[in-house]
């Protein structure tokens, strides 16, 4: 479907540009979606029992495992609302069905929720390690191994100060993840999957080990969560405490108390918002993918988090978990399972390091959402365009990660280390943005009249009415815990709601100051530019031939190689087509742009000077914008709809043109057959240029392979019969013969001899450059260079 | 007043809670059935 945004009056006058509304993206597996899901909702298995325990008493793991199942509830409404909108976050959601002040609440909410995911993974990291080392310490210790005067120096076995010391670990990881984030890392599902998998061998030998240890050895007793079996905490009851300072509180209302200790637990379920976020790049048939993710994620968050809840209880004794094994239960578990100790030692080890690798992998989840997150409300006009201004060399939203990350150094220190002020802190985002996403999905059922894959269950009718009891009871359980966690998690509910205020007053004065100057450049725009929305990029409605040469352009203070371009190819024989993509990437949430979102101030800065060095050349050149996941993906996706026959980018400040063939190379395999072969032209900024084949090619011959060719070619046409024999059916024969021995009982012989000559080249000419395998590098002048005989 | 008003709160917040839990643990059950179909491939694609 194709609509003109603007009317055709004066159309003549305004340079036309063409504006893809649909991203590119590369699809992934259900598993892959889950995992990546999973890297942020399972890290609270780490620290979710212990602050629920110090909160509620020894029953806390039934909690757990309570709000594990009611989770499968909420992973229910996430699975409606995907049905709906392909990105079914809590912002699109909330403004659809209570408007724009609301979503603006419910997404200062949900930035609280995604600041502290950081600090709190960090330092939950940081206590798992530190516990280690200290633990190590004295097992050293024990055996004589520290040296006296070390022993002497700390008046006993050395050790860390647990907190400050998480402290600095958790800045170190924070600081590290801002830099990934300013250079634009690339966020891979290959390597969630990978941490999952690791993560699940430490899941099958944990619960195995500790069913065989409980077999030998007993369990203790988990009380039932009944009134009479909490004991909370003076800070676990919060403003309640000084009403009810007896701790009465959960005999005088028994139910009262089951749904403080079920607050109290609720961040086990944190990190379900990042299924609306994948869900856009679940591969087809989306709907069945995203109900299997979220099997997976509900099954293995239940197994995971609740299970290791309740064995923490039954095995740790009374005497240490709580005053030792708080902040690293999971750790205490491996050391309380039956065996030897080195065994245990090590097991714990592993512990720590699947620990490390999730907790510090949130981390960056909390940068990249939250980054996706403002980008989205940005893109909306929520947020002024100043924080979604470029970095000058790497090309990244470096102002919002700046604000966000200072955000959480400034929790990392205020926290002083302390997990469970951070999880109590945390449980408000995680509550209030899911209370918003349940209540406006609610109002949605009576208001919304669109497509809907799937609904929750349990509805029923009165007469011509739907009455959505499933939707109505979840949103009333989510509604009542938010309500009750205000009154009884005093730092949270100061925090959080001066947190949201704050957030609050940005987005409503971005918003206010957005809306005049958008109108002002909206004017400007509309003179200067006629925007044209298309779904998808295809050749024939954009009415440019095959054959074209892509030019991708990002900053506007470097367009070389648009000049380059439009020096080298004749617009007679080729179209030129300048293309920005728009990167979306993992974390933006809500839904699909509209155009002028997409083409916002700086795309209109771009293509104005990109239109005036076209202008210069006296040449005409097509415009176009991609919304897309990955630049590379766009690039190439853009290039095989187009049917490009070169693409030419400028060099990167951050790779070599090496390393951009093999990552635009890299792009390519994955695009689905048929595929088309272009040439990459990188011009660096004297004019020199490096040009890569894309896609399967004649590979590059050495002058003796040449000669030897031509040698036997020689050597051949003088038998009688063969005279008419051509060079390429030498090379057939070879071939064929070479598959044939490959495949038989010479393989092992012919690797020999590959690694064996491969490693002399290599040692000749110096290190190489990473190729991809379907990447060839040509001469150094962009030519082709005829090396047939 | 204010004691019976917070009172008040809390016998709403309690129903709504329990009502909620009910309502949740018939979601739950509904939900663990037609998850169990389509792990198991009998389920109908997408219906409404």
């Amino acid at each position: 479907m194709s609509s003109p945004l603007q009317p055709a009056a004066n159309l003549g006058k305004r340079v036309r540009i063409v504006v893809a509304t649909s991203v590119m993206l590369t699809f992934i597996s259900f598993w892959r979606a889950a995992a990546i899901v999973l890297n942020d909702l399972a890290s609270s298995a780490f620290y979710a029992c212990g602050i629920a325990e110090q909160a509620v008493g020894k029953s806390a793991p039934w909690f757990i495992v309570g709000v594990m199942l009611f989770s499968f509830t909420v992973r229910a409404v996430y699975v409606e609302s995907c049905s709906m909108f392909v990105r079914g976050g809590v912002y699109r959601v909330v403004k659809e069905a209570l408007g724009g002040t609301l979503a603006k609440l419910s997404v200062s909410a949900l930035m609280f929720d995604y600041v502290l995911t950081g600090p709190i993974s960090g330092v939950s990291a940081g206590q798992y390690i530190v516990g280690l080392l200290n633990e190590v310490m004295v097992t050293a210790d024990a055996h004589g191994w520290i040296p006296r005067a070390i022993h002497n120096i700390f008046h006993g076995t050395p050790q860390f100060d647990v907190n400050w010391t998480s402290v600095v670990f958790a800045l170190a990881v924070t600081i590290y993840y801002w830099w990934e984030n300013i250079k634009g890392i690339h966020e891979s599902s290959e390597k969630a999957l990978w941490v999952m998998q690791v993560t699940t061998v430490m899941v099958v030998l944990l619960l195995g080990w500790s069913a065989f240890t409980l077999f030998k050895v007993g369990w203790q007793h988990v009380p039932l969560p009944t009134p009479g079996n909490l004991h909370f905490s003076k800070e676990s009851l919060g403003f309640l405490h000084h009403s009810f300072p007896d701790q009465s509180l959960a005999q005088k209302f028994g139910i009262l108390g089951i749904m403080i200790a079920f607050g109290h637990s609720v961040l086990a379920m944190s990190g379900e918002e990042s299924l609306a976020q994948v869900n856009r790049e679940l591969a087809h048939p989306k709907l069945q993918n995203l109900k299997k993710a979220a099997i997976v994620i509900a099954l293995y968050s239940f197994i995971f988090t609740g299970l290791t809840a309740l064995l923490a209880v039954m095995l740790i004794p009374d005497a240490v978990r709580v005053s030792v094994y708080k902040d690293n239960l999971i750790a205490g578990l491996a050391m309380y399972m039956y065996g030897p100790e080195i065994l245990r030692l090590l097991f714990r080890g592993f512990v720590v390091v699947v620990g490390f690798l999730i907790l510090s992998g949130a981390v960056n989840t909390a940068i990249i959402g939250s980054n996706g997150v403002l980008n989205r409300v940005s893109e909306d006009g929520v947020l002024s365009d100043w924080f979604r201004f470029p970095h000058r060399k790497y090309g990244t939203s470096y102002r919002i990660i700046n604000m966000i990350v200072g955000f959480q150094i400034f929790t990392i220190l205020a926290s002083r280390g302390d997990v469970y002020a951070l999880g109590e802190a945390y449980a408000f985002g995680v509550i209030w943005s899911f209370a918003f996403k349940g209540l406006a999905m609610l109002v949605l059922r009576f208001k919304y009249k669109g497509e809907r894959g799937w609904k929750v269950p349990a509805n029923f009718h009165i007469g011509k009415y739907e009455i959505p009891f499933g939707m109505a009871s979840i949103t009333m359980v989510l509604l009542a815990t938010a309500v009750i966690n205000l009154f009884t998690k005093s730092v949270a509910t100061i925090s959080g709601i001066a947190f949201s205020l704050v957030f609050f007053a940005i987005f409503t004065a971005s918003e206010l100051i957005n809306r005049k100057k958008h109108a002002l450049s909206q004017q400007h725009m509309n003179d200067q530019f006629q925007l044209l929305q298309r779904d998808t990029v295809e050749r024939e409605s954009l009415r440019i031939r095959a054959g074209n040469v892509l030019v991708p352009v990002r900053d506007y203070n470097t367009l070389v190689h648009l000049r380059w371009a439009l020096e080298k190819f004749d617009i007679h024989d080729q179209d030129i087509v300048v293309m920005s993509a728009r990167v979306s990437r993992f974390g933006a949430a809500a839904y699909d742009l509209a155009p002028e979102q997409i083409f916002s101030d700086y795309e209109q800065t771009l293509f104005t000077r990109a239109v005036s060095v076209a202008e210069s050349f006296g040449k005409k050149v097509s415009l176009l914008v991609v919304p897309a996941s990955d630049v590379w993906t766009a690039i190439v996706q853009t290039a095989q709809n187009l049917e490009s026959s070169s693409v030419v980018i400028g060099v990167s400040s951050k790779m070599s043109p090496e390393e951009q063939a093999f990552a635009l190379g890299q792009a390519w395999e994955a695009l689905s057959e048929p595929k088309r072969q272009f040439v990459l032209q990188v011009v660096h900024p004297e004019d020199h240029l490096d040009t890569f084949r894309i896609g399967p090619h004649t590979p590059t011959m050495k002058d003796e392979d040449v000669l030897l060719l031509h040698r036997l070619w020689l050597s051949i046409t003088r038998e009688p019969g063969l005279e008419n024999v051509h060079h390429h059916e030498i090379l057939t024969e070879a071939l064929t013969r070479f598959a044939r021995e490959y495949g038989a009982r010479e393989r092992e012989e012919i690797l020999k001899e590959l690694k064996r000559t491969g490693n002399a080249t290599r040692l000749a000419g110096g290190p190489q450059p990473p190729t991809a395998p379907l990447v060839r590098k040509e001469g150094g002048d962009g030519s082709f260079p005829d090396r047939g005989p | 007043m204010i004691s019976l008003l917070g009172v008040l709160l809390v016998r709403i917040l309690e129903g709504m809670f329990v009502v909620g839990l009910v309502g949740s643990t018939v979601v739950l059950l509904i939900t663990f059935v037609e998850d169990a179909e389509l792990l198991l491939g009998r389920e109908d694609s997408n219906h409404p």
